[in-house]
């Protein structure tokens, strides 16, 4: 072959590289669109259950109102994985929201939602309307690319009927009995109705929403750092868990666990009353509403680890998060629909109302106007309990939660470690070295 | 076609030139192709893997990446996978597909029907084989596990048990058998059958002839099916990935992220983790280096294959 | 080079010298049933979860959790079902899978035929080479340069579409230049020596002279790149966003979304599946001497 060709390559190489470097780069905070004119923006969400779908329809027929140059088209059941690749490929909705605060962390670090503070300071908000967990879990050391839309928080549903008439447990040991009296099984050991199911694989009995609540620990350490080998409450709350799951057997839970139906459906074990009690998300007030308004139920606060009763009436508090992607092509309207989303009490008590979720402001909080089940106070109260835990934000985002789910589910609750401490003490390697690795 | 006729000079070049002209015409579209999506994204590939790269902020850090491969847990379950597949799966297929097709051979009415009815679950989507294969050996409601019961056998839970994973993906490798079968079916009805008469004449029972004729002619296929088998394996990443998803089932809601390879990493491939680091961690930097990972293995066995063909290549 | 084998496998009347007497003849007509017993209950085996999945895809949904084998009442409501369901998003999946594997079918076969005719025909320094590098780029896995691939696609805002899965069909695809080059050099020299006789330029001699003899291969290749696109599942989870999703990728998600309603997911299975079987079976010869036609002999 002639020596042209490589010449042709050579240059072409050299095209692609340089238009790889220069091509596209992001909009600034206030270009496209100004918010008056009319437009229609695309916001994607994460509900789809109807009524939750609806819900979010009537919160903002205000906004429509208040602005009717701006069509909302909205997105439903979307999760971080699709959010980020959309943001990535520079064609991105004008806005997303998140049911996890577990990537704060990540979007804000890397850019890929806009720090909402220039917006802020120009229309003047003032962020003490918002509690001083919620303000945390929004922002990134400083960044605030998201804005709170809605919170959650974390208590035990018990079922009245299962109970028998015992009162709902306060403490670990209490929890620990009542699980085991009110179990019913099988001639051959199955499980027929679970008075409490402690694995991880049960929807919300995720570690975070018992190891730190209840058995008090702590994530990272000052530095940033994995903790699970140094603070003993893990050990503590794993071998609580272990022991229950053993009193089962650990062959007669996965097959409970894979047997029952969907979390977010009618097929939902406590909706079914094949569970007695169950740590859920105040959400589950309306689902119970709407899919098992028969059954008789109560709230109350995470039980607690036995040394730490002084801590009862806390929970676990995370929230919606909402925020405006780089790259979002009308960026001015969007910041005019979050704004309306996040702060105006109206809109948060219409959509709390229609979710049976907690409003994220304080106004809010206080409404009037805000029509919940009698069971849904616990979780208000849990809202504003000092003792109640978030999860910190890292720069990999929910990575440290992934891996200690997966080293509980995998190896702890198979009975596959066999030095415990040692087995933490791997964790907090892995966890380290991943947190190195994307920079933090 | 460059037959030397006595032409002069200028008249010769001239057609070199024409000749050249014609062959870049003609090469065009790959040379393009190569240099844009393989030389380009190949060196791109090495210039990320020096630097922390999440699509938004390009920070260089030197060897990090490369220092992390030795400590990420998932590369190292992904290569034991890998290995156990290379291992069992490969060897399993290239066996079957001989015994299939040494089966077919002997068949004489009926054969096309039985050879098609083998080689389709080979065309069938990976996605939906996977999905479906995953339901019908389910223990709960599987009916191939559900039948198995009734007659006494209890069948693993394949794709919940750490154990049961890759044998169970191993099943539905061999299920997709085809591919390996008609290419090995097509060299042993290409022995010469002569050679069998001789045989025969000379008293050779039948896994004599197997072994003194059949397989030293079919050796080449038989290598090139495993080199194959074993480049197919380095990518393997649709079948663990659906079947890790399919059987997770209720684990899969909004907001909440899993660790890969499902259960407890028994089905992750090194592609899935490079997938997983690149496409949902964003760590791209280091996605680059599993990639160089990948090439250098990856290429190794294509060496090998392009060698013991002489790069199918002949330059008469 | 050794041959190709271009042959479609027939099934030979290979007669070893018979035995005689009735001993032999026994012996003969028992390996004869066993053989047959054996393909048969193998061929029965590789039905099965065909068979299984049809079963479930039209049981009712309670029946599918009972893990009964035999529907109890024939639901066939569940492929139009399966096929409306989230606002007919499977008839979505259906026309962007075929948006891309006919696109790329067609940029494949343009740009690949002259590519696979100049290594089978023309004489060139670096034919070889070029040779070579087609056969690696085909060996090595797609996951090697996707990193940069995808950063390139994103940087033209392509990402979230189909298009950086069609657009690198415009430039040759390794595997089926491979195979119609492989083709092409079984096509004797003569015929285009005669053509250029007659005073056809190359591209005339190509498309009016070879091609028409190369029909098969070109079918073949055809085929397995419209079944590639058609199955592809890492490019479109790597590229596309849901509203661009194919098949593959969309039905990956059917089970989720639809967690425990077996007979649902078992339809649209089914429904992916299906073309495919009844492309195979109407281009069955194309199909099995196009994998014959990889399986080069040493």
């Amino acid at each position: 072959m002639s020596r042209r060709p490589w010449r042709l390559i050579a240059a072409l190489v050299i095209t692609a590289a340089a238009t790889a470097c220069t091509a596209g780069n992001q909009s600034p905070a206030d270009s496209g669109p100004k918010a008056e004119a009319p437009q229609t923006i695309e916001v994607w969400h994460g509900w789809s259950a109807s009524h939750e779908v609806k819900a979010f329809e009537d919160a903002i027929a205000g906004f429509h109102r208040l602005h009717p140059n701006i069509t909302v088209k909205l997105v439903k059941g979307q999760d971080d994985t699709k959010i980020l690749n959309a943001i990535r490929s520079g064609n991105p909705p004008d806005v997303v929201s998140s049911f996890s605060t577990n990537n704060v962390g990540q979007f804000c670090s890397s850019g890929a939602l806009q720090d909402l503070t220039p917006y802020l300071k120009k229309d003047k908000v003032d962020m003490a309307m918002f509690p001083k967990a919620v303000q945390d879990y929004t922002q990134y050391k400083g960044d605030r690319c998201t804005m709170p839309l809605l919170a959650d928080d974390y208590a035990l549903y018990t079922n009245k009927a299962l109970m028998k008439g015992n009162q709902p447990p306060k403490t670990i040991s209490e929890l620990t009995a009542l699980a085991k009296k009110l179990t019913v099984r099988g001639a051959d050991g199955t499980i027929k109705v679970a008075g409490f199911l402690p694995s991880v694989t049960y929807y919300e009995h995720v570690p975070e929403h018992l190891a730190t609540t209840s058995f008090g620990g702590q994530y990272l350490n000052a530095q940033g750092r994995a903790n699970f080998a140094t603070d003993p409450a893990f050990t503590k709350y794993l071998q609580w868990e272990k022991s229950l799951i053993d009193w089962y057997g650990y062959d007669n839970v996965k097959k409970f666990v894979h047997s029952m139906g969907q979390e977010f459906e009618a097929s939902n074990p406590f909706e079914k009353g094949k569970v007695a009690m169950a740590i859920d998300g105040e959400w589950r007030t309306k689902f119970m509403e709407d899919e098992a308004p028969k059954v008789q139920y109560d709230t109350t606060p995470t039980p607690v680890d036995d040394a730490r009763q002084n801590t009862y009436g806390g929970g676990f508090v995370t929230g919606t998060i909402i925020g405006i992607p780089r790259g979002a092509k009308h960026a001015q309207a969007s910041w005019e629909f979050v704004k309306y989303l996040t702060t105006d009490t109206d809109a948060l008590v219409t959509f709390a109302n229609g979710l049976g979720n907690v409003p994220s402001t304080i106004p809010a909080l206080a409404s009037p106007n805000l029509k919940l089940p009698a069971q849904f106070k616990t979780f208000l109260d849990v809202f504003k309990n000092p003792n109640s835990t978030t999860i910190p934000s890292t720069i990999n985002g929910g990575d440290f939660v992934v891996k200690f789910q997966s080293f509980v589910q995998d190896q702890w609750e198979p009975g596959k470690v066999p030095d415990l401490q040692k087995g933490l003490q791997g964790l907090d390697k892995k966890v380290n070295d991943s947190l190195q690795l994307a920079g933090g | 076609m460059a037959a030397a006729l006595p032409v002069r000079s200028v008249t010769a070049s001239r057609a070199r030139r024409r000749h050249r002209l014609r062959v870049l015409a003609f090469m065009s579209p790959w040379l393009i192709g190569f240099a844009l999506f393989f030389a380009y994204p190949l060196a791109a590939t090495v210039y990320f893997s020096f630097y922390r790269y999440n699509l938004f902020q390009l920070t260089p850090i030197g060897l990090t990446n490369y220092r992390f491969l030795f400590k990420d847990p998932y590369a190292w379950q992904a290569i034991k996978n890998t290995l156990w597949l290379v291992v069992v799966m490969v060897p399993l297929r290239v066996l079957f597909g001989l015994g299939l097709a040494q089966l077919l051979s002997k068949i004489k009415r009926g054969g096309s029907i039985l050879r098609s009815i083998f080689y389709l679950p080979f065309l069938i989507p990976p996605v939906a084989a996977t999905v479906a294969f995953v339901f019908v050996v389910n223990p709960g409601t599987g009916p191939i596990n559900g039948l198995a019961a009734k007659i006494g056998i209890h069948l693993p839970d394949w794709f919940n048990d750490p154990t049961w994973t890759k044998p169970g993906l191993t099943l539905l490798a061999l299920w997709g058998i085809g591919d390996v079968m008609i290419i090995l079916l097509a060299s042993l009805l290409d022995v010469p059958k002569s050679l069998y008469e001789a045989a025969a004449i000379d008293g050779a029972n039948a896994w004599q002839q197997f072994r003194r004729i059949t397989l030293p002619t079919i050796s080449p296929v038989l290598m090139f099916s495993a080199v194959t088998g074993v480049i197919q394996t380095l990518q393997y990443f649709t079948q663990a990935m659906v079947a890790a998803n399919a059987s997770q089932g209720n684990a899969d809601q909004a907001g909440t992220t899993t660790a890969p390879g499902y259960p407890d990493g028994a089905s992750l491939t090194f592609p899935q983790t490079l997938y997983n680091e690149g496409f949902q961690q964003f760590n791209m930097g280091y996605a680059c280096v599993l990639a160089l990972v990948l090439f250098v293995v990856a290429m190794f066995f294509t060496l090998v294959l392009l060698r013991q063909f002489h790069a199918f290549g002949d330059d008469d | 080079m050794a041959g190709t084998t271009v042959a479609t496998p027939r099934i030979p009347a290979r007669r070893a010298p018979a035995p005689r007497g009735s001993r032999g003849r026994n012996r003969r007509f028992l390996y004869w049933v066993a053989t047959h017993a054996i393909a048969i209950a193998l061929a029965l085996m590789f039905l099965a979860p065909l068979i299984f999945m049809f079963l479930t895809a039209v049981m009712s949904g309670n029946e599918t959790l009972s893990g009964g084998l035999w529907p109890r009442s024939w639901h066939w409501g569940n492929f139009g079902t399966a096929l409306t369901t989230d606002n007919g998003v499977m008839l979505h999946w259906l026309l962007n899978t075929l948006i891309y594997a006919v696109l790329a079918t067609v940029f494949m076969l343009v740009s690949s035929i002259p590519v696979a005719y100049a290594l089978a025909r023309f004489r060139f320094r670096g034919r070889k080479l070029a040779f070579v590098l087609v056969i690696t780029t085909m060996m090595l896995p797609p996951q090697v340069t996707i990193v940069p691939m995808y950063i390139m696609w994103a940087r033209f805002h392509l990402t979230g579409t189909l298009w950086p899965l069609i657009i690198p069909m415009l430039f040759g695809d390794a595997f089926s230049i491979f195979l119609l080059r492989q083709f092409l050099m079984t096509i004797p020299k003569e015929y285009a020596d005669a053509a250029r006789v007659d005073g056809c330029g190359e591209l005339r001699t190509m498309l009016r002279v070879i091609l028409p003899m190369a029909r098969p291969a070109i079918a073949a290749v055809a085929l397995f790149q419209f079944f590639y696109a058609w199955n592809d599942y890492f490019g479109p989870l790597i590229y596309t966003k849901p509203e661009s999703w194919t098949l593959a990728v969309g039905l990956s998600t059917f089970r989720a979304a639809h967690h425990v309603e077996w007979n649902l997911t078992m339809a649209a299975t089914l429904l992916t599946v299906l073309p495919v079987i009844i492309v195979f079976f109407l281009a069955q010869r194309v199909f099995i001497q196009g994998v014959t036609l990889t399986g080069v002999k040493g």
